[in-house]
């Protein structure tokens, strides 16, 4: 099964080439050129991962991340920079972000960290399922 | 006098370090590009290899990519050259507008980020000695602290006007803004600046404007 990423990065040529290159390694990828697209795309759609770009006009890509988390804890965001500062890593990560890569990203490491957003994001869906199960198990009398 | 040197150039070590950022991250957009335009070489010649037609215009539209990042990266890179040579040259005759357009390229990435537009009102050049960094600093201390209190979707003019023994530089602001809190925040911060201008801060409904005497000591 592949994996369903959205892309986000406000550098029209890099999704473009980035969106190709993921392609040819069989993820089926989105994109989208800001934070205001990528919250109306986050939700409607169901996504195994995320990769953002941390600086982007408008909203910056700390202010995109809060606010993805709020239509969805449950979702695996990666972080792209140009430039991260141990300071924006760290809130990225407090802020519940799986993981902050550096520009230029080697896409072998990226598709690795899509793979492990992918599982973590079954675990999740199984962990959901199983609670709900449990719920309804225990609310019915059988 | 000696005082407000150091501090003026702390100030430029802050301004230095804010720009130098900016162009670093800026020139990392670039070598993304350019990277994963090398690497879809990479993957189309594997496809290749591995049967898949590949169509000479592809590999003409990947090349223009490539050429037109590295170009952009050439220009980020002589901004920098010239910004870090501005920091060591000593007071010289400039044209006021051209330090207006080179400030504005140096902060065209942030001004980006914030949603402002900047622009320069037409007029003839005017001319007076200076230090380049320094007024390139005084002119980012005033952006700076409009990123910080813009919401988005702003605008700021940059004029200037020959009165005789004065410059008069002028930011014009877009509606909306708390010019009285950028010039407040301008005063506080760039006290040491403006000492060595020997300037005159003022803000008059939108516009903030810098009376500099043109005959100083350096």
């Amino acid at each position: 099964m592949s994996e369903k990423v959205l892309l986000i990065d406000d550098e029209q040529d890099f999704l473009e080439v980035m969106s190709e290159r993921m392609k040819n390694r069989d993820i089926d990828v989105t994109t989208a050129s800001s934070a205001k697209d990528a919250l109306s795309l986050v939700a409607n759609e169901s996504y195994d991962a995320i990769i953002l770009d941390l600086q982007m006009p408008e909203m910056d890509g700390l202010q995109t991340l809060e606010k993805l988390k709020a239509i969805n804890p449950d979702l695996q965001v990666i972080l792209l920079t140009g430039h991260a500062t141990v300071e924006k890593g760290v809130q990225a990560m407090k802020l519940g972000a799986l993981d902050v890569i550096e520009k230029p990203a080697d896409i072998q490491v990226l598709t690795e960290k899509i793979k492990k957003a992918h599982a973590r994001k079954i675990i999740l869906v199984e962990k959901e399922t199983e609670a709900k199960i449990r719920s309804i198990l225990s609310s019915k009398a059988w | 006098m000696n005082d407000q040197h150091d501090d003026a150039d702390t100030l430029g070590l802050h301004f230095f370090g804010s720009m130098t950022a900016s162009i670093s991250h800026e020139l990392k957009n670039a070598l993304a590009i350019i990277n994963e335009n090398g690497g879809l070489l990479g993957d189309l010649a594997m496809l290749m290899e591995k049967g898949r037609p590949l169509e000479p215009e592809r590999l003409k539209t990947l090349s223009g990519n490539i050429r037109r990042q590295v170009q952009r990266a050439d220009d980020i890179i002589r901004r920098l050259n010239r910004f870090a040579h501005s920091a060591q040259e000593p007071a010289a005759t400039s044209d006021v507008r051209e330090i207006f357009e080179f400030t504005i390229a140096l902060a065209a990435r942030l001004a980006t980020m914030k949603g402002v537009t900047m622009t320069i009102a037409p007029g003839p050049p005017v001319q007076f000695e200076t230090r380049l960094f320094q007024l390139e600093n005084l002119l980012w201390l005033c952006l700076k602290h409009l990123f910080v209190l813009t919401e988005g979707n702003q605008t700021v003019e940059f004029a200037v006007a020959d009165a005789g023994a004065e410059v008069l530089i002028g930011l014009r602001f877009g509606e909306g803004l708390p010019v009285e809190e950028i010039g407040a925040r301008v005063m506080r911060e760039g006290q040491s600046l403006l000492t060595v201008f020997q300037a005159e801060l003022q803000v008059d409904a939108s516009l903030l404007q810098l009376k500099i005497p043109k005959k100083r000591s350096f």
